[in-house]
């Protein structure tokens, strides 16, 4: 197995005196997966991502981060490998211009100005927002913003990045450039949202979730295909499968 | 257009002009601050009479606005806030102050009417100068200043999120009255049993979004330390730029200039 | 209540500024040994907010008019007086520098009278004792409420002395205190409400929020409601009527009017004053036969500071535009 890769092996999560947010989660994912993590509002997927970088340590059993256990003592190897992208980008870009925000992990790495001016440069070309620099952030669109966010991770050259319903609020040209730049991205990535079309255009591997645990997991077509199964977890066939229009 | 859209429009119109290309932008962000306290003291420090010797200081934002190419009617709409309090202070020294000092035709002029002109005077050109401040340098640069006066990184920092999130708080109210006085057209304000419901839901939202914005920093490397960009440094452009007026600004506090320059002509 | 520029002189600045440093570099101090990361942020959004919030109009049931949310004490609530100080001053730094609302050179005098009693004397002698013993809705009502209230009594209170010890104004100290006092008297009770209305949402939602609460637990009927708005309104009553003892003591009181100070102070203005800015003349012109000691001077010299200023102003505009005028052709 190549040295990029998760393993979750039966893990439970529940807020302080609340019901349980995740019962048993157990996956393994390994290097040029892209996995779409999918289900209802409210069955988990967010909170397994945010397990996943160590923004909650109090969960049962084990998850390690290329062989690095996830834990209160261990967060900053792990964050250094693992990129996570908000779906809130006004709460991702906290910064005052795309230039500051994306500098603001190099920095924090203690890299050299010019370390971090190359860093940024090639986060910006990555994906394709050279000329959004030294632009304000408040005076982007929802899309700019988007790929501005991706860009604060990409400066951290991560291992594996992790987005919580990227497609939310994208009108279908930036939808499409997105998807476009992720598939650019080869390493590790896993994409939690109920856009099932997006999830089709992205993913080669697909995650159902419902009620915090894992139903199936499996061939992105084969579970989108499966029409029975989305219904009873809430989810309907995408958009493109539905027989309205071909994709 | 309600208080909340006026206020996003103006820090973006404010955000324009600061981030503009021209001269006045690329002066150091210190000395421009600098020069700026300078001038506002050197204003204040004028005698409660002396209103002649304060019209020269006008000389300043004269020429850094045509040069500048500020908007003068842009500035004057600054002063709304200020000019009342002012103007309360001011408005009364003609009352109390009556002793006569020179007549105008048959209309006599008291000294309490001079230094109400010379208060309002200071607070005109104070304004000014902080707008040419403000409209020339953005909070990022005058954040840098802050750092170089050694404001603690901690506090700059502070500062530089509460800039960053005001527009999206600002909007984000703004939505909110307008969802609220959508389904209440003939109230003005909000009704006081919503008073804190309102509010509240507003702060407890924000109080989340601090906590993302926490994770969002945690995430990337954040230890409590900040760390900035790389420095701006001073040319030596800017160092005449700023010893000029501040020659200028002492020669109108010391020397009456606008009398001698008349009595050349006047004799 | 944003003092401005003009209405300090450069000593009375420098001094609020050194006292509100004082009060500043002791919040970082205490905030960074509490050395929670999360506070930076929190702090930060938080002053975005009570940003934001300021900008809501807040009608006043049977009045027609609205009030407003100032903040200081709602921080206090929130986050503490050290924490609320600093997030205080970056509201009001952002407002100065963002919209030239507050001078520069005030901006201390501002911090001071805004920022620190909502805080300092907000969090500490009031909230915090009030909820030592758990917080009620009750109790949180009367603390913001007293808390607004003095705490706004003191800032306008300051307002008058710094004006008055800056000297640009020949209007009676106590009547100017005794038009400060009242207004915010009410603009306080407003604020008040408006901040207990927010604090009891907060309470009851997420009661961790609050800051200064060790039992979060609620406690039953100690202190009631009732209890609380008839205390309340002995408050109201006692502070409204030392003001107008105070008010009243000076003739003139509360309803004064133009004409009536006019009238009043006709008399002593003739000589007591006359002295004095004879005295302040001497002992501040530069050159002390410059500008008016009798009337045949002043107009002499006002004419040839008309005339110099007329000069001044054309040869500026002139040369500027010749600047600009030659700039552009290099450019071009």
């Amino acid at each position: 197995m190549s040295h990029i890769h998760i393993n979750v092996d039966q893990v439970s999560f529940s807020y302080e005196h609340g019901e349980k947010i995740l019962e048993d989660i157990t996956f393994t994912a390994r290097e040029h997966d892209a996995i779409g993590l999918i289900g209802a509002n409210g069955v988990g997927k967010s909170t397994l991502l945010k397990l996943l970088v160590g923004l909650n340590t109090e969960y049962e059993g084990s998850i390690r981060v290329e062989e690095i256990p996830v834990e209160k003592a261990t967060l900053p190897r792990v964050r250094e490998k693992v990129g996570y992208v908000f779906q809130d980008s006004d709460s991702q870009l906290f910064m005052t211009t795309a230039y500051e925000d994306i500098a603001f992990a190099p920095r924090n790495y203690g890299l050299s100005q010019a370390e971090v001016d190359s860093r940024v440069q090639h986060a910006l070309e990555m994906v394709h927002i050279e000329h959004l620099r030294d632009k304000q952030i408040y005076k982007m669109s929802g899309g700019e913003k988007k790929l501005v966010s991706i860009a604060t991770i990409l400066s951290m050259i991560p291992d594996i990045i992790l987005m919580d319903e990227p497609s939310v609020a994208l009108d279908p040209r930036n939808r499409r450039n997105l998807i476009h730049i992720l598939n650019e991205f080869e390493h590790l990535k896993i994409i939690a949202s109920h856009d099932l079309d997006f999830i089709l255009d992205t993913c080669n591997r697909t995650i159902l979730m419902a009620d915090g645990k894992i139903i199936a997991d499996g061939a992105t077509r084969e579970i989108l295909e499966n029409r029975a199964l989305l219904e009873e977890n809430g989810l309907e066939l995408p958009y493109c499968m539905q027989g309205k229009q071909t994709c | 257009m309600s208080k909340l859209s006026k206020a996003i429009y103006e820090i973006h119109h404010m955000d324009t002009l600061a981030n503009q290309n021209q001269w006045m932008n690329r002066i150091h962000p210190l000395v421009k601050f600098v020069l700026t306290v300078f001038y506002i003291g050197t204003v204040v420090s004028f005698p409660k009479y002396d209103m002649a010797g304060l019209a020269g200081m006008m000389v300043y934002p004269l020429v850094v606005f045509i040069i500048g190419d500020l908007s003068f009617l842009d500035s004057i709409y600054r002063l709304r806030i200020v000019l009342p309090l002012v103007c309360f202070v001011g408005l009364f020294n003609p009352f109390f102050d009556r002793v006569p000092v020179g007549t105008l035709g048959s209309f006599t002029i008291t000294a309490g009417m001079i230094s109400m002109v010379t208060l309002m005077l200071k607070g005109i050109l104070t304004v000014l100068a902080s707008y040419i401040l403000i409209a020339t340098t953005t909070i990022e640069k005058l954040c840098y200043a802050l750092r170089l006066l050694h404001v603690p990184a901690f506090f700059v920092t502070q500062l530089m999120l509460t800039y960053r999130y005001v527009s999206v708080l600002l909007a984000e109210a703004n939505r909110i009255m307008q969802a609220y006085s959508l389904r209440a057209p003939n109230q003005k304000g909000v009704h006081f049993k919503v008073w804190g419901s309102l509010t509240g839901q507003l702060l407890l939202r924000s109080m989340d979004r601090a906590g993302e914005v926490y994770e969002s920093m945690c995430l990337r490397g954040y230890t409590g330390e900040y760390h900035f960009g790389d420095a701006i440094h001073a040319r030596g452009k800017d160092y005449l730029y700023l010893l000029f007026w501040c020659c200028i600004f002492a020669l109108f506090r010391l020397l009456p200039v606008l009398n001698l320059i008349g009595g050349l002509f006047v004799a | 209540m944003h003092m401005a520029d003009a209405l300090v002189v450069p000593a009375v600045a420098a001094t609020m500024y050194a006292c509100s440093a004082v009060a500043g570099g002791f919040s970082v101090k205490k905030v960074r040994l509490e050395s929670d990361p999360k506070k930076i942020p929190v702090m930060g959004i938080m002053g975005a907010f009570v940003f934001a919030t300021q900008m809501i109009n807040f009608s006043i049931p049977g009045t027609g008019s609205s009030g407003h949310l100032c903040g200081g004490m709602l921080l206090s609530a929130l986050l503490g007086p050290y924490a609320g100080f600093l997030t205080m001053i970056g509201v009001l730094l952002i407002q100065c520098l963002l919209f030239a609302d507050g001078g520069i050179l005030a901006l201390g005098c501002n911090i001071w009278n805004m920022a620190f009693y909502g805080c300092f004397v907000g969090a500490l002698l009031i909230w915090k004792p009030m909820m030592k013993k758990g917080a009620t809705k009750g109790k949180i009502i009367a603390a913001s409420i007293l808390g607004c209230v003095l705490t706004l009594q003191l800032g306008a209170f300051s307002v008058s002395l710094e004006t008055l010890a800056s000297g640009v104004t020949d209007l009676p100290f106590i009547t100017f205190v005794s038009t400060m006092q009242p207004i915010h008297l009410a603009i306080g009770l407003v604020e008040g409400l408006i901040t207990a209305a927010v604090l009891c949402f907060v309470h009851e939602a997420r009661p961790e929020l609050l800051w200064g609460i060790q039992d979060t637990k609620k406690k039953e009927g100690r202190f009631s409601f009732k209890t609380t708005m008839a205390i309340l309104a002995v408050v109201a009553v006692l502070i409204g009527g030392g003001l107008s003892l105070v008010a009243s003591a000076n003739p003139d009181g509360l309803e004064w009017s133009m004409q009536k100070i006019t009238g009043s102070t006709e008399l002593e203005s003739e000589g007591t004053v006359y002295d004095d800015a004879a005295k302040v003349q001497e002992t501040t012109a530069v050159l002390p036969d410059y500008s008016f000691k009798g009337s045949d001077s002043v107009l002499g010299t006002s004419f040839s500071g008309i005339v110099g200023g007329l000069v001044v102003v054309a040869v500026c505009v002139g040369s500027c535009y010749a600047f600009k005028f030659f700039r552009k052709k290099k450019t071009a």
